[in-house]
């Protein structure tokens, strides 16, 4: 199928969404709740873009909107940088403390606003909460609604869900789920774990129910071999070299 | 799972598995499921929703995020007399403010809060479709039209040291 993303003319299959079309052809939309993993959450709306079938034009988002259809897109309208701009200006007033806010913030030239909570990182893009749903631990959710919404678990408490992977925190794109490692626990969502050390370089790479998890979910037999990512990494390049 | 340690929590639990327990275990029960809870039991327990996630095999996540995102289900026991005060377009000209002001100073809860004796709870909502009797206030689910400051009041004592269950909520 032909579609036209900013004047360029790209062949798509149908279904793909525009976000993935543009991106393929080299075409770069902003987003904030998107990540190749998780598929399009329609969460942000960062990616708007501007659809024209025949003579209607209408704004959709991009990483939700499957194409079915020969359709003319643009990425980069004013009506489009404006819609961007109002979004951030929104976002950085709910998280102000939030690099990614701040830089994008200056980048857009958004008009003055006062942050809500000048220690507010979180921008609700849901990524953390994808994540742990990934992982499988299902821990963390949205709670409340409308200005009070938030990212926590059930009743603020420690899950018996979480497993310590920390999934959540290395997919949130501003920092705001708080991580502490230290003497060999990590502590997250008001649970402390036991870290697991790497046998090789002794570093603290993961926790205990992590391996469980793993070796559980992929019915492996894990238990003889501890290693971290790195001498993992580093003991399959001999091996492989071995055999060669 | 917390082990029932008195005849009333077993009998507690029991009501709850019975209510539970009339719903296929699917995802999409969960709303109904909770909204009877919520009417049996004037709040949601914790263990209602363990319970509830449970039967569906759905994360308790799910269930939780549901229960704080609709304002009809409250995690913490409901007063014995329920005030919804009207605060729609209507009402809120007609001065459903200072009725929620004397609430306060009758009672000292703000919306959404109970008494610390569990008699009242307070909570707006936003037009109950009786504009032409602003400012309207329901307790337990009767109508009181064209409320004023004095009325309240004997609204109030009216429900205040009754101690029958006629907690019919809706
Ligand atoms: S904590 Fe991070 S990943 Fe989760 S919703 Fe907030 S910004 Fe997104
Ligand atoms: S990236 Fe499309 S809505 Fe967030």
């Amino acid at each position: 199928m032909k579609v036209t993303i900013d004047g360029i003319e790209i062949e798509v299959e149908t279904g793909k969404t525009i976000l993935e079309a543009a991106r393929e052809a080299g075409i770069d939309i902003p987003t904030l709740c998107y990540s190749e993993a998780f598929g399009g959450q329609g969460v942000c709306r960062m990616c708007m873009v501007e659809v024209k079938t025949g003579n209607r034009k209408r704004f959709v988002a991009s990483c939700t909107y499957p194409i079915t259809g020969e359709i003319e897109v643009q990425t980069k309208t004013p009506e489009l940088e404006e819609i961007r701009r109002n979004i951030i200006t929104l976002l950085y007033r709910r998280a102000p403390n939030s690099d990614l806010m701040k830089k994008l913030y200056q980048d857009y030239s958004c008009s003055e606003v006062k942050g809500v909570d000048p220690e507010e990182s979180c921008i609700m893009c849901r990524l953390c909460v994808k994540a742990c749903e990934k992982v499988g631990a299902n821990a963390i959710s949205t709670v409340l609604r409308g200005t009070e919404k938030r990212v926590s678990t059930p009743f603020d408490e420690e899950s018996p869900e979480c497993i310590g992977c920390s999934a959540c925190a290395d997919t949130c794109p501003t920092g705001a789920i708080r991580v502490v490692e230290e003497g060999g626990r990590r502590e997250i969502w008001h649970k402390s774990f036991e870290m697991l050390r790497c046998e090789k370089c002794g570093g603290y790479y993961s926790t205990l129910p992590v391996r469980e998890h793993v070796t559980e979910q992929l019915e492996l037999d894990y238990a003889d071999d501890s290693l971290c990512p790195n001498c993992r990494r580093k003991k399959l390049a001999k091996e492989v070299a071995e055999v060669r | 799972m917390i082990m029932a340690v008195n005849s009333q929590q077993i009998a507690d639990r029991q009501a709850m598995e019975k209510i539970i327990n009339r719903y296929p275990p699917e995802r999409r029960f969960i709303l109904a499921i909770m909204q009877d809870l919520q009417k049996h039991l004037n709040y949601l327990p914790k263990e209602a929703l363990k319970m509830t996630a449970d039967h569906v095999n759905a994360p308790m996540t799910v269930i939780f995020s549901m229960a704080t995102f609709y304002k009809a289900f409250s995690l913490v026991p409901k007063g014995r007399v329920v005030l919804k005060a009207c605060d729609g377009t209507a009402c809120h000209i007609k001065g459903s403010n200072v009725l929620i002001d004397e609430i306060y100073s009758c009672l000292g809860i703000k919306p959404g809060e109970t008494t610390a004796d569990g008699d009242f709870s307070l909570e707006t909502v936003n037009c109950l479709g009786a504009c032409a009797l602003a400012p309207v206030l329901v307790a337990n689910g009767k109508v009181y039209p064209k409320v004023t400051p004095a009325a309240l009041r004997k609204i109030i004592n009216e429900y205040r040291g009754q101690d029958n269950d006629s907690n019919t909520s809706e």
